[in-house]
């Protein structure tokens, strides 16, 4: 069995009337990099603040390493990674002091600090910014300073707060390689994101929260195993009549389909062949479409299924 | 570890360009222009200068008034005085070769044209006198036999005027100005403690929240961060000083050792001032540094920075002020150190300091001691 990293009993945060944690439980095992997914406001910030003892709870435990995490586990801590959602630098000090300044909080010994300074400027692709004011580094590079700062001490648990949030595209893909690279390395990443395609990327076990709630948990194909969408087929119809609609609803393993403007959504629910059998039935009716596209379940399609609402809708609004 | 993050912390203050300006720019530009101002005016009009004064006698004159003039103008060396007639006299205020005319007649009037520190002087002399003999005449009419124990009083108090008055130190009038300069440049400190106690709650910023999850004592983090900021206060304040002194040739006496002592301990209070305001509950950054501005300038105030004699106003109206408040302490040991002998006031001064260092280090403590947040 698996040696658990995190383990999250009972939790219970309020904030006044607001429940934030609604009996939380989550296990975070070793060597997997574990997915937080949720829309704002679902609680994932506040699980990892509990996780890191920076915030009180009404009841539950958060264990990490196996014992209780407090305030003053200086020795727990040594072994954790944070990159926090807003990024936690100095605006006074250089890329290399920065982030020299954070591995100090952590190691002491001078010559295997300036070791991990430097692996970390090389992991972050900052070397030609380590002279830099933050000031000066663009979001992307400023993100990546910021993860630089918080792996640099080369943590057995990393835990990385919505880190892509205002990236471009190529400082994501580096950050989400550079996460991966890290697991590789040994460490347990706990990666909370609203980016669904992130979390499907790069995590081996994903839970989902809303609420403060965890509505399920497990691995993306457990997760999208659990819904009853195996298949999504898109179609552009010119037009249907509503007896022709009736007659694709009830083809075998189609359950649910929108008509509206021009695209037919069908869902299927597993099997297989279905696309053929849909195309059969249009030929047979001399139905002309256009374009003909299948999708797979996403984690999106989970969220809505277990919840009744759009994981992407709620992220961005 | 400590030395460490004091070590970026004293960079992170040497590059804060904003508190630069406010710390060493700002009070170098104040006291230049302080200097500009009313620099010459000690040797101008505070030197000491005789009051040229015509006299006149009329009828009915009292010959006590005409001894204590005689008095002023040989023993004190305050006035010098021209015994005149009354047409004599207007004529020398006319041309100026006069700054008042004395009426020695059945009560003593004094003729002046402008408002000024000399008929001040002349003025006080007349109500002084007059003030006198009204007591003693009240005195002799109800209680002769404690005449001679009131004109022995009288005597004493003269006596202990006098005993104040000669030390071996120089006393400059305008120097409170400078001396409450150099308080207001103690605690802009209050600007530093303010980021250096947002920067440490994780309630308040996400440097806070970033350091209070690693692994070292935050603790020591804080102190580190405290210390490299009062040190860079402490810097700033001495090159102000340096710069009253050298270049704008201040006099700020040559106790140097107690006056940096006394700016090390002005800066600690003003950076903790700004620790204890920081961590205030909840309430924005610039709300926390107005905060520090106007309790920095309020202390200014009654120290003298803006108006010259507050200090003794409040020390008239109000001692408990002076008592508790960080500038008018300094503006008084620096006032001690360079007219009094003895270091009594000095101490005094010093012991008052730092019992506000303690107080704001103890209250500061009690906010910032929570180790986890209801909400970050």
């Amino acid at each position: 069995m698996a040696e658990k990293v995190v383990e999250i009993e009972n939790l219970v945060k309020r904030y006044k009337e607001l429940v934030a944690l609604d009996h939380l439980n989550l296990t975070v095992e070793k060597g997997e990099i574990f997915g937080l997914l949720g829309p704002n406001g679902s609680g994932k910030t506040t699980a990892i603040s509990c996780i890191l003892a920076l915030l009180n709870f009404d009841k539950g435990s958060v264990k990490v390493f196996g014992e209780e995490i407090q305030p003053d586990s200086y020795r727990i801590k040594q072994q954790i990674g944070v990159v926090l959602q807003n990024v936690a630098v100095f605006e006074d000090l250089t890329v290399q002091e920065n982030i020299d300044y954070f591995c100090g909080l952590y190691i002491k010994d001078k010559t295997e600090r300036k070791k991990c300074v430097e692996e970390a400027i090389t992991f972050a692709g900052l070397e030609d910014f380590r002279k830099f004011l933050p000031k000066k580094l663009s979001g992307g590079l400023l993100r990546r300073l910021n993860i630089a700062c918080g792996i640099a001490h080369k943590p057995k648990l990393i835990i990385l707060d919505e880190p892509t949030v205002a990236v471009d595209p190529q400082s994501r893909n580096r950050i989400l390689e550079g996460i991966q690279k890290l697991n590789r390395e040994g460490a347990t990443i706990i990666y909370t994101s609203h980016y669904m395609e992130e979390v499907e990327q790069i995590c081996s076990r994903i839970a989902i929260l809303d609420k403060g709630r965890c509505v399920a948990s497990g691995t993306k194909e457990e997760l999208k195993a659990m819904i009853k969408t195996g298949e999504k087929i898109h179609m552009e119809v010119m037009e249907l009549t509503p007896e022709q609609l009736e007659e694709i609803q009830s083809l075998q393993h189609v359950y649910q389909l929108t008509y509206d403007k021009g695209m037919l959504e069908i869902r299927c629910s597993g099997g297989k062949h279905n696309l053929v059998r849909i195309l059969d039935y249009f030929q047979q009716k001399e139905i002309s479409f256009g374009r003909v596209y299948t999708e797979l379940p996403t984690l999106n399609d989970v969220f809505l299924e277990i919840t009744g609402k759009e994981l992407r809708d709620l992220a961005e609004g | 570890m400590f030395f460490r993050a004091y070590g970026y912390g004293l960079k992170r203050c040497a590059r804060e360009k904003y508190l630069m300006f406010w710390n060493i720019l700002f009070p170098i530009i104040l006291g230049t222009l302080f200097k500009v101002s009313f620099g010459d005016m000690n040797e101008r009009e505070f030197m000491f200068q005789q009051i040229p004064v015509a006299y006149v006698e009329e009828e009915q004159s009292q010959q006590e008034f005409e001894t204590l003039l005689t008095e002023l103008e040989e023993e004190n060396q305050l006035v010098k005085v021209q015994k005149v007639s009354g047409e004599e006299a207007k004529k020398l205020l006319r041309e100026e070769e006069v700054k008042g005319i004395f009426w020695n007649g059945s009560s003593i009037t004094l003729t002046v044209t402008e408002e000024g520190m000399d008929t001040s002087i002349l003025k006080s002399i007349q109500e002084q006198y007059e003030k006198t003999v009204g007591a003693f005449s009240e005195i002799a009419a109800e209680h002769p036999e404690n005449l001679q124990m009131v004109a022995g009083n009288i005597a004493k108090q003269w006596n202990y005027l006098k005993e104040n008055s000669i030390t071996n130190r120089n006393m400059d009038m305008m120097s409170d100005y400078f001396y409450a300069l150099i308080a207001m440049n103690c605690l802009y400190g209050c600007f530093s403690g303010v980021n250096c106690a947002v920067a440490f709650k994780a309630n308040l910023s996400a440097l806070g929240a970033r350091r209070v999850v690693a692994s070292t004592n935050r603790f020591v983090i804080l102190l580190a961060d405290i210390c490299a900021k009062i040190t860079a206060q402490f810097f700033c304040t001495v090159f102000g000083a340096m710069y009253l002194k050298y270049a704008l040739k201040v006099n700020l006496g040559d106790e140097t050792v107690r006056i940096l002592l006394m700016i090390l301990i002005g800066s600690a209070i003003g950076v903790m001032t700004g620790v204890f305001v920081g961590s205030i509950g909840k309430i924005k950054e610039s709300v926390r540094e107005g905060l520090c501005i106007g309790v920095t300038m309020i202390e200014c105030f009654l120290a003298g920075l803006m108006a010259s004699g507050m200090y003794q106003l409040v020390e008239t109206y109000a001692p408990v002020i002076n008592r508790i408040n960080p500038a008018s302490l300094i503006v008084k040991a620096m006032y001690s150190l360079n007219i009094y002998d003895t270091y009594t006031r000095y101490n005094q001064c010093m012991l008052g300091l730092l019992a506000i260092t303690v107080i704001l280090c103890i209250g500061s403590y009690l906010m910032v001691r929570r180790e986890r947040y209801a909400s970050i």
